[in-house]
C-alpha cells in the first residue's frame, strides 16, 4: 500500500467500482481499493477548476513579492495537493489534481522566469518547453490523462516551432512536420495500447493520445484556414497529397484497430482523421465552401443512418444501441449541443429602422417590454 | 467462448470474476460487466451521435452561408421554398417510424433536429426578408417554441424539445449562455427577472408534462434548462443593489433545491449546479463590496475552498445508478 498514489491493484478496484456503480455497495470495494476516494466526471471537472482557481488566487494574494511568488504559490499548491492525497486519500477527485497541476505550472513558470533571457533550445524559446515539462510531470504524478494529453499536444506544437522543424517544413511543405510528429505519437500510442498494462490510468493516457492527437496535430497543421480556399494552410499546396496520404493511413489503422480491439479511442481518432481529410479534400476540389459543408454534412448524416441501420441488430457483439439507460455526460452534452445549434439558427433582431424597442441585440428582447 | 478481438488489451475480468465468485455481484450483473469489459458487447452509440451531430452542424453552417451569400442569385422565395422542402425531407424518417408505431432511432432523431433547425432558419430568413410581423418580429421566437414543442411531443424527441426551450428563452430575452444573462451594467436585474420568469414557466411546463405523462423522457431536459436559467437570473440579481437582497435568498433556495434534486435522483450535474452557481453568486454579490484587492482575492479564495469542500462532501453522498 502506498500513501502517495493507489497501487495498480487498488486502481483496478477503483475502476471496477466506477464500472459497477451502485450495483455493488460502496463499502464492499472500499477496502480493496485501499481506501482511496474519487468522484464522478462532472464533479471532478468542477473540482479541478476550483483547485486551479484557488492556486491562481494564491498568486494574486501574494503578489508584490516579485517572481519568487510564483515559486511560493506553486509550492503551497503542491503541498496542499499532496496533503489531500496523503491524509484524505483523494485520487482522481479533481481538487488535488487542479491544485497539483497549477502548482507544477507555477513552479515551472518560476524556473522559466529565472532562466537567462532569450535562452534557446533547438532554435526556439525554452520557456514554453519548461511549462510543457511541468504540465507533463504534473499529469504523470496525478495519473491524469487529460493533463498528459494537453502536455503532449503542446509538445507537438512546440516541436513545430523549432529550427529543425522549420527547415524540414521548408523542404517538404509548411506545417507537415507537426502533422508527422503528431501522427507518429498517435501511432506509437496505438501500438503501445496493444500491451496489457496493470494500471487503467496508463491505458487511459494512451487512449487519450490516440483519440485526440490526430485532430489536434491536424488543427495545428491547417490552423483551420483550409476551409477558405484563398488561405490554404500549405502555401503552394505541395504538402496536401502528403497530408492526405498520412491521414488516410492513420485513419485506416485507427479504424481497423478500434474494431479489432473493441476500443473507443481509436474510433475517435479515426473520426478525427476523417475530419482532417474532409478539410484537405476541400482544398483539392473546386467547390464553394457552403456546398462542401453541406456535402460533408450529408455524407456524415448518411453514414450515421447507414451505420445505425446496419448495427441495429448486433453483429458479432457490435451494436449501435446504447448499453446503458443511465444519463451520462454525453447526454448532457447532446442537449447543450442541440440548444447551441438552435440558438445559432434562431431569428436575429431586425434592422435598426424597425420600430421595435429593446431586444439588446441578437436573440434577445423577445416578448418582454424591451426597455433596457 | 472465443473472444472476437485481440485479447492483448487491458481488462478487469479477474476482478469481476472474483466478485462473482464471492457472491458480491449476481449472475446477471457479472455477465453484463464481463461482456462489456471483454468487448463481447461493444456499442458505437457515442461515435454515432458525434457523427450525426457533426452532420447537422455542417449542414446548418452551409445553409447559413447560403442564406448570407446567395440571396440575389436564387431569390428569397426560392431559398425559403428550398429550405422548407429540405426540412420536410429531413423529417421523413421520423414520420415513417411514427407511422410504423416505433420510436425514432438516433439517426432519425438527429434528422428531425435538423428539420427543426432548418425550419427555424427558414422562418427567421422569411421574417427578415418579408417582415411578416413587423415590430412584433420577436413573436417568431414564441411561434418557433410552440412549433418545436409540438414536433418534440409528436415524435418524443428531447433534442427538438431543447430547441423549443432555447427559442422560448430567446423570446424571454435570455440567450443560451450565462454571459447572455449577465450583461453587467446593461439592465442586469431586468434580464435576471426574465431568466427567472422563463425558468418558472419551464418548471410549470415540466410538472404539467410529468403529471400527464409519468416517465416522460423530457423531465431531464426541462430540469437542466430550468436550473440553468433560474441560476443565471439569480446571479444577475446578485450583481446589483437592491436586487441583491432578493437575489441571495433566491440563490440559496435554488442551490438547496438543486442539491436536493441531485441527491434524490443520483444526478451529479445538479450537485455541481447547486454548489458552483451558489459560489459564483456569493462571490459576485459580496466581492465588489469589499475594499482592497487582497481582501477581495482572499474572500474569493475562501468561497472557492468552501465550495470545493461542499461539493466533495455532497458527491460522496450520491449513489450512482448501476450499469
Amino acid at each position: 500500500m502506498s500513501r502517495w498514489r493507489p497501487t495498480p491493484a487498488e486502481e483496478r478496484w477503483l475502476a471496477v467500482a466506477a464500472a459497477l456503480g451502485d450495483a455493488v455497495p460502496r463499502e464492499t470495494l472500499f477496502e480493496r481499493s485501499g481506501g482511496w476516494r474519487n468522484t464522478g466526471l462532472l464533479a471532478r471537472s468542477a473540482l479541478f477548476v476550483l483547485g486551479f482557481v484557488a492556486a491562481a488566487l494564491l498568486v494574486g494574494i501574494l503578489r508584490g513579492g516579485g517572481e519568487v511568488v510564483l515559486l511560493i504559490a506553486g509550492l503551497l499548491a503542491i503541498v496542499a495537493a499532496e496533503w489531500l492525497t496523503v491524509t484524505r486519500r483523494l485520487y482522481a477527485s479533481g481538487i488535488e489534481e487542479g491544485l497539483g497541476v497549477a502548482g507544477y505550472l507555477l513552479v515551472g513558470a518560476w524556473i522559466a522566469t529565472n532562466l537567462a533571457p532569450r535562452t534557446a533550445f533547438a532554435g526556439t524559446s525554452v520557456t514554453t518547453l519548461v511549462l510543457i515539462v511541468a504540465g507533463g510531470a504534473a499529469g504523470l504524478r496525478r495519473l491524469n490523462s487529460f493533463v498528459t494529453t494537453c502536455a503532449a499536444i503542446a509538445l507537438v506544437s512546440w516541436i513545430g516551432t523549432t529550427a529543425a522543424a522549420r527547415a524540414i517544413d521548408g523542404a517538404i511543405g509548411g506545417g507537415l512536420t507537426v502533422l508527422f510528429v503528431g501522427g507518429a505519437i498517435a501511432a506509437s500510442a496505438l501500438a503501445l495500447g496493444a500491451r496489457e498494462y496493470r494500471r487503467p490510468s496508463h491505458d487511459r493516457m494512451l487512449d487519450w493520445l490516440v483519440a485526440t492527437l490526430p485532430v489536434a496535430a491536424y488543427a495545428q497543421y491547417a490552423r483551420w484556414s483550409a476551409l477558405d480556399p484563398t488561405q490554404l494552410a500549405v502555401g503552394d499546396g505541395t504538402g496536401r497529397p502528403v497530408a492526405i496520404v498520412l491521414l488516410l493511413t492513420l485513419g485506416a489503422a485507427m479504424l481497423w484497430t478500434g474494431l479489432r480491439r473493441r476500443r473507443h479511442a481509436p474510433l475517435w481518432g479515426f473520426l478525427g482523421c476523417v475530419a482532417g481529410l474532409a478539410v484537405e479534400l476541400h482544398g483539392a476540389v473546386a467547390l464553394a465552401t457552403e456546398t462542401w459543408l453541406i456535402l460533408c454534412g450529408l455524407v456524415a448524416l448518411a453514414a450515421g443512418v447507414a451505420l445505425e441501420r446496419y448495427l441495429r441488430t448486433p453483429r458479432n457483439g457490435l451494436t449501435s444501441a446504447p448499453l446503458t439507460t443511465r444519463e451520462g455526460p454525453l447526454d448532457l452534452l447532446q442537449i447543450a449541443g442541440a440548444a447551441l445549434l438552435a440558438k445559432r439558427t434562431g431569428p436575429e433582431a431586425p434592422p435598426a429602422e424597425s420600430t421595435f424597442e429593446g431586444g439588446g441585440g441578437k436573440f434577445g428582447g423577445g416578448g418582454a417590454s424591451g426597455r433596457y | 467462448m472465443p473472444r472476437p478481438y485481440s485479447p492483448a488489451v487491458h481488462t478487469l475480468e479477474p476482478e469481476f470474476r472474483a466478485l462473482h465468485a464471492e457472491g458480491v455481484i449476481d449472475d446477471a450483473t457479472a455477465a453484463r460487466a464481463l461482456a462489456r469489459d471483454g468487448g463481447r458487447v461493444f456499442s458505437v452509440h457515442a461515435e454515432l451521435r458525434a457523427t450525426l451531430y457533426a452532420g447537422v452542424l455542417l449542414v446548418m453552417s452551409g445553409v447559413g452561408m447560403i442564406l448570407a451569400r446567395h440571396l440575389e442569385r436564387i431569390g428569397p422565395l426560392g431559398i425559403v421554398a428550398a429550405i422548407a422542402l429540405a426540412a420536410v425531407a429531413c423529417g421523413v424518417p421520423a414520420m415513417r417510424a411514427r407511422r410504423a408505431g416505433r420510436m425514432p432511432g438516433t439517426a432519425a432523431e438527429y434528422l428531425l433536429l435538423l428539420a427543426a433547425l432548418l425550419a427555424s432558419a427558414d422562418l427567421a430568413y422569411a421574417e427578415r426578408q418579408f417582415t411578416l410581423l413587423g415590430p412584433l418580429w420577436s413573436w417568431h421566437l414564441l411561434l418557433l417554441a410552440v412549433v418545436h414543442a409540438a414536433v418534440a411531443y409528436a415524435f418524443a424527441s428531447p433534442l427538438v424539445l431543447a430547441a423549443s426551450l432555447t427559442a422560448l428563452a430567446g423570446w424571454f430575452g435570455v440567450g443560451g449562455t450565462l454571459g447572455d444573462a449577465l450583461h453587467v451594467g446593461h439592465s442586469t436585474p431586468e434580464l435576471g427577472g426574465r431568466a427567472v420568469a422563463c425558468a418558472a414557466l419551464i418548471v410549470a411546463w415540466r410538472y404539467a408534462d410529468y403529471r400527464v405523462r409519468p416517465g416522460s423522457r423530457f423531465t431531464d431536459v426541462f430540469d437542466h434548462f430550468a436550473a440553468n436559467l433560474a441560476f443565471w437570473g439569480a446571479i444577475a440579481w446578485c450583481l446589483e443593489s437592491p436586487w441583491l437582497f432578493a437575489g441571495l435568498p433566491v440563490l440559496a433556495a435554488l442551490a438547496y433545491a438543486s442539491v436536493r434534486r441531485g441527491l434524490d435522483t443520483g444526478r451529479e450535474a445538479f450537485l455541481v449546479y447547486g454548489v458552483v452557481y451558489a459560489a459564483l453568486g456569493v462571490g459576485a454579490a459580496i466581492t465588489p463590496r469589499l475594499h482592497g484587492l487582497t481582501v477581495q482575492l482572499g474572500f474569493v479564495l475562501v468561497v472557492v475552498c468552501v465550495a470545493a469542500a461542499t461539493l466533495w462532501r455532497l458527491r460522496r453522498r450520491l449513489q450512482e445508478p448501476g450499469p
